[in-house]
């Protein structure tokens, strides 16, 4: 390919990075939105006119909502080509004959255009199919505002903490603005922004686009700024390597920080000591202190929520009194509650890429030094799971606990006007929910939840090395889901509107769970068969799989009962897919030995 | 004949549509040096992985102390001491901690050495990896590749980032100690006069393939360089029989060939020629000689 200008080639290079985040994002866009719209569609009562339309009204809400979500996320795969630090991440431009300006303003408004493309194309689809008018240009506007905002604080500081609280800052005053523009009038007996009045209230004023103007000049000037210092002295910009090596005293990044928390000396008694230790200091601990500061904050949130209340409420009475006759509240109690789902969801998050395969401009691998160390591929697996898991469970049970601990704490008003239930009321829920359950079936909740971890870390583990060692097949794989998706969407979209042929959608979906079980039951069996045939597994590693296995279905099986769930009379496909999930932690024993053989054997 | 130690038989690897390996064969005894020379891109590399396990043979096998590194890497990885391109090391642990890290893979770990080398290298053990210099991680990878006193050590571009002292002298001696106590080392370099310096034998790789591959004396042995002067000028380059390349004009070409003198001789002489001067070819010129007939085998192609 011959690019015949550095411009080319630098926009060449940007849509290279990042065509497969922009593919997903679109896809993502188009069909969560569409299966939202068909799912509304396939639960409204179709006797009830009006309830019909409200629940319509509030899928079309909801799909707007899912188009928009993939844009607050950023660009990571731009990230990724400096190992998801912040900093600018072409700076390999830097040796170019290329002002700073070009460098930077080229990709940042590629970038900008995409975000905006991607929601116009999906919006326009959706308006197609759905005949809501789902807004185009001012919502494709605030995202541009929005993408650039988050371009500039990660590429213009290497200080996570400035970028985070311009992130933060940035997408609270999104918020704000866009709670009170569209809950201004309040609608009763349904949601305040309704799809019939959207061309009103997303028609906005000039003087917005004048200041998304602005705040785009103002996010490249100060980016083309800071940019051009990192281009001057910049250590990043020295290293091809692209390591940040700062001295001592300098930032090193948070994971890293956490990394040189526990100076525990390594045994080197035996290799898997020695391995637990290295995979428990850069994997694990990290982030268990996460979960352990996020379980602190939300305690000490709850310390403080009562006066800030307080103080809050009588802030908002004193500007406003006749708000003591609404039983005004404040959100300030919410707020733990909020963080720690919020916490929750991060360590869930962080749960991933047990395996440590590493990015590097758009490389991923696992490092030689680890892979060339003598130890076997399925029991390094196996390790590198349970160290992680955990430590995720550790994490995930600190900050369950802090929010136990709390709950009793909080203020009682806003629960209540909220959501009809006592913070406390949880709590004695939670205990006689236990309580009712019999030792046996108290020892398999926990056996449950544990190995249902094991499995959330061991699907993202093998997920990671199955995107690295066949990275377009999975996209592909991935693709053709999503698209199967669509077309349900579609086809229970067009059910609906009546259009064309009556769809069985039923046995579709009926198809689909027998396909999914039996592709489960055939992938293990393939992959024990090859784990075998690759001298991967070990008699031993079969039996404990098979254990942990039995043991989880026991254990899965007595919960449903303790649920109420009878197998007994139930159709064969509902029954099928109620036990699909036994097999799990069989797959995951044989796919994640199998999946990291695959990245460290090339 | 020492124990056979590496035994690559007929390995080709692809990446995508492109070859890295074709056909390629080799094999390492007990107490050698064997040095892998080539060009960028021409395979080193790529073989090497291949006896860590790194690489998986698209064809072809590959047996390291009789074991498929893929398949038994404990068995494999146990005995072998590896040195990488990169020196990918973990960033955020500190000297001393590699070095108990890789100890506890390796029941044959000679703490005195190790103590004897971090002094050598002048490292500190207190510092981060992320901390060292190019240089220094090199020396870094260096001692954690040789202190378990591994049977078979595998460098990969040792010198690289090493500067001149450090390369010759304890780089030389490290691999030196490491043969003489009847261990074996296979390092690949494109620094043609380490390889002449170091090695008992040569491998020559060229786009993937082994193009020659001898004891470094047999090899030397086998090729000479001649300055030749015909009677009348030639354009294009004389045919000569055994010639692998020539350089000059006119009257005068210099020729490195393989095959007897006398040989090359007659064939001097029919073209109405003489020979000036004959001496044995460095590996330099055997290099370039193989390396622009297959280039030129290429463009034919």
């Amino acid at each position: 390919m011959k690019l015949r200008s550095p411009i080319v080639a630098m926009l060449w290079e940007t849509w290279r990075v990042t065509r497969v985040e922009a593919a997903w994002k679109l896809a993502c866009g188009i069909v969560g939105g569409l299966v939202v719209l068909a799912l509304h569609a396939t639960f409204a009562p179709a006797d009830n006119a009006k309830r019909y339309e409200d629940i319509m009204d509030m899928g079309a809400a909801m799909a707007m909502t899912v188009l928009v979500l993939p844009h607050l996320i950023g660009w990571p795969s731009m990230a990724k080509l400096i190992g998801g630090r912040p900093g600018f991440p072409l700076y390999l431009h830097y040796t170019r004959a290329v002002r700073t300006a070009v460098i930077v303003g080229l990709p940042m408004a590629y970038l900008t255009a995409v975000s905006s493309a991607i929601y116009l194309g999906s919006a326009l689809l959706l308006r197609v199919t759905s005949g809501y008018a789902f807004p185009l240009l001012p919502v494709a506007a605030w995202i541009a505002a929005l993408t650039v905002i988050g371009v500039a604080a990660t590429w213009s500081t290497r200080n996570r903490s400035i970028q985070v609280v311009t992130m933060v800052y940035a997408t609270a005053i999104a918020w704000f603005i866009s709670v009170e523009r569209l809950t201004a009038v309040e609608i009763p007996d349904t949601f305040d922004w309704p799809p019939r009045l959207w061309s009103t209230l997303f028609d906005w004023p000039l003087t917005d686009y004048a200041w998304i103007a602005l705040i785009g000049l103002a996010s490249f000037g100060v980016t083309a700024a800071m940019v051009a210092r990192q281009r001057r002295g910049d250590e990043l910009a020295a290293s091809a390597l692209a390591v940040v090596t700062r001295t001592p005293g300098g930032w090193v990044g948070l994971w890293d920080c956490l990394v040189g928390l526990f100076p525990l000396p390594c045994p080197t008694l035996s290799a898997t000591r020695a391995q637990v230790w290295l995979d428990l200091k850069s994997n694990g601990f990290p982030v268990l202190t996460i979960g352990v500061t996020l379980a602190i904050v939300i305690r000490l949130m709850t310390a403080v929520s009562g006066p800030l209340d307080a103080a809050f409420l009588e802030a908002t009475i004193r500007a406003d009194p006749s708000c003591l006759n609404r039983d005004c509240i404040t959100l300030v109690p919410i707020v733990p509650v909020l963080l720690a789902v919020l916490s929750l969801l991060i360590v869930l998050a962080l749960a991933g890429n047990a395996f440590r395969i590493r990015r590097r401009q758009g490389r991923t691998y696992v490092s030689a030094f680890e892979a060339t160390q003598a130890y076997s591929t399925a029991q390094l697996a196996v390790l590198k799971l349970l160290v992680k898991s955990a430590c995720v469970l550790a994490a995930l049970i600190t900050i369950g606990a802090s929010l136990w601990i709390s709950l009793p704490l909080l203020g009682e008003a806003a629960f209540i006007q909220l959501w009809n239930v006592r913070p406390d009321s949880l709590r004695s829920v939670i205990k006689d929910a236990v309580a009712a359950l019999t030792g046996y079936e108290q020892l398999a909740l926990v056996v449950v939840l544990a190995v249902g971890v094991v499995i959330w870390v061991a699907a993202f583990a093998v997920l990671g090395a199955l995107r690295t060692r066949y990275s377009r097949r999975v996209n592909i794989a991935a693709l053709l889901l999503l698209l199967y998706g669509l077309v349900l969407g579609l086809l229970a979209l067009a059910g609906q509107r009546g259009i064309g042929p009556e769809i069985p959608l039923g046995a579709i979906f009926r198809a689909t769970s027998w396909v999914a079980a039996s592709a489960i039951v055939l992938a293990t069996g393939y992959l024990l068969w090859r784990g075998f045939a690759e001298q991967l597994l070990t008699l031993g590693h079969a039996c404990g799989a098979v254990l942990v296995s039995a043991a989880f279905g026991a254990a899965w099986l007595t919960m449903l009962r303790a649920a109420g769930v009878s197998l007994a009379g139930m159709p064969t496909t509902n029954y099928v897919w109620m036990l699909s999930p036994a097999l799990l932690p069989l797959m995951a024993s044989v796919l994640s030995p199998w999946s990291l053989s695959r990245v460290r054997h090339t | 004949m020492g124990q056979t130690v590496v035994d690559v038989n007929d390995l080709s690897r692809s990446f995508g549509g492109k070859t890295a390996l074709e056909s390629v064969s080799f094999r390492a005894t007990a107490g050698q040096i064997y040095g892998l020379v080539g060009a960028n891109g021409a395979g080193k590399t790529t073989l090497l992985k291949h006896l860590l396990g790194l690489l998986r043979a698209t064809s072809g096998a590959v047996r390291v102390f009789g074991l498929d590194p893929v398949r038994d890497p404990v068995g494999v990885l146990s005995r072998v001491g590896y040195l990488s391109e990169e020196r990918e090391l973990p960033e955020w642990m500190r000297i001393d901690e590699l070095l108990r890290y890789t100890q506890a893979f390796h029941p044959t770990w000679d703490a005195s050495y190790a103590g004897e080398l971090l002094e050598t290298f002048a490292l500190d053990p207190a510092k981060k990896v992320k901390e060292l210099s190019k240089g220094m991680r090199a020396q870094a990878g260096l001692l954690v590749a040789v202190a378990h006193r591994p049977e078979l050590l595998i460098l990969d571009e040792p010198s690289s980032g090493l500067d001149a002292v450090v390369r010759r002298d304890i780089l030389d001696a490290i691999v030196r100690t490491v043969a003489d106590d009847g261990r074996t080392v296979i390092f690949s370099s494109h620094l043609l006069d380490e390889v002449e310096r170091m090695s008992d034998h040569v491998t020559l790789m060229h786009q993937g393939r082994v193009t020659l591959s001898g004891p470094l004396d047999e090899v030397r042995r086998g090729y000479q360089r001649s300055r030749v002067r015909f009677a009348e000028p030639f354009e294009q380059p004389p045919v000569l029989d055994a010639a692998l390349a020539m350089e000059g004009g006119g009257r005068a070409w210099s020729v490195v060939h393989t095959g007897s003198l006398e040989r090359f001789h007659h064939s001097v002489l029919a073209l109405g020629g003489v020979v000036v001067e004959s001496r044995d070819a460095t590996l330099e010129e055997i290099f370039l000689a193989h390396a622009g007939r297959s280039r030129q085998q290429v463009e034919a192609a």
